[in-house]
């Protein structure tokens, strides 16, 4: 899995391509967590290029969205792929994890 | 006698390395059997995964051995089956059933998705190695 991120002018995108699995959730975590102590607390997820996400993905997914909140922000997801949508629904953390289409679209209205 | 139409087989170290390898094994296998549903490979992939990471980060050996994972997948026309195992292991330490955790928790969530995603999932023990069955039969 690749991580890379952008900060945009109201949140910081970050981008995570490939499987998102017990292997890269860690990493996910400690990217997100620097991206966080660079001074982003607006967190957007880009899952565009997710194509698998297992119950370790989504626990750094849920750790990194208490990370962006404890920092006084939050996280949302965006571009969220089938599999991934299968997951988040089987667990219902797709109330948690709020989901948008586009990374645009995820803080748009605040 | 039940028709396999293809088939994987992995054995080695129970380590994260073996993770992508069993995802890939899984990526090739689904070429060799089109007519599988997407949903029916999406579903017994994410359960063979989970269980897989199940294995290499919970199993515990039983002695000097290292724990090796082994899975074995096989297409049948109308079920897909994988046995998921742990070689060397100590018998699975607490209860296995799925747990309930909250909205904020980090992890727990695995066994509940593997019933979840497939028809039935049962498990052995026998002769010091754990497995692990989980079946899908697959959409007509």
């Amino acid at each position: 899995m690749e991580f890379s991120y952008e900060v945009k002018d109201s949140y910081a995108e970050v981008k995570a391509d490939g499987r998102l699995n017990m292997v890269s959730a860690p990493k996910l975590r400690e990217f997100v967590t620097d991206v966080i102590a660079g001074g982003s607390n607006r967190i957007v997820v880009n899952l565009e290029n997710t194509a698998f996400m297992d119950s370790s993905g989504l626990g750094a997914l849920i750790g990194c969205l208490k990370a962006a909140r404890q920092a006084g922000g939050d996280l949302r997801i965006a571009a969220v792929q089938p599999q991934v949508k299968m997951v988040l629904q089987l667990t219902s953390m797709d109330k948690v994890l709020t989901s948008y289409t586009s990374a645009e679209e995820a803080f748009s209205n605040d | 006698m039940t028709e396999v139409l293809a088939s994987r087989s992995f054995r080695g170290l129970a380590a994260e390395d073996a993770i992508e390898s069993v995802h890939n094994d899984l990526d090739s296998l689904w070429l060799d059997v089109p007519f599988v549903q997407d949903m029916d490979q999406m579903t017994f992939t994410t359960a063979v995964i989970e269980s897989a990471s199940n294995i290499v980060q919970h199993a515990e050996p039983a002695g000097q051995e290292p724990v090796e994972l082994g899975v074995d997948i096989t297409v049948q026309p109308t079920l897909l089956q994988a046995r998921v195992s742990a070689y060397h292991a100590k018998p699975p330490f607490g209860p296995m059933e799925p747990a309930t955790p909250g909205e904020d928790a980090e992890s727990g969530r695995g066994l509940a998705l593997i019933q979840a995603l497939v028809t039935t999932v049962t498990f052995e023990r026998q002769d010091g190695t754990n497995t692990w069955v989980l079946s899908r039969t697959s959409q007509d």
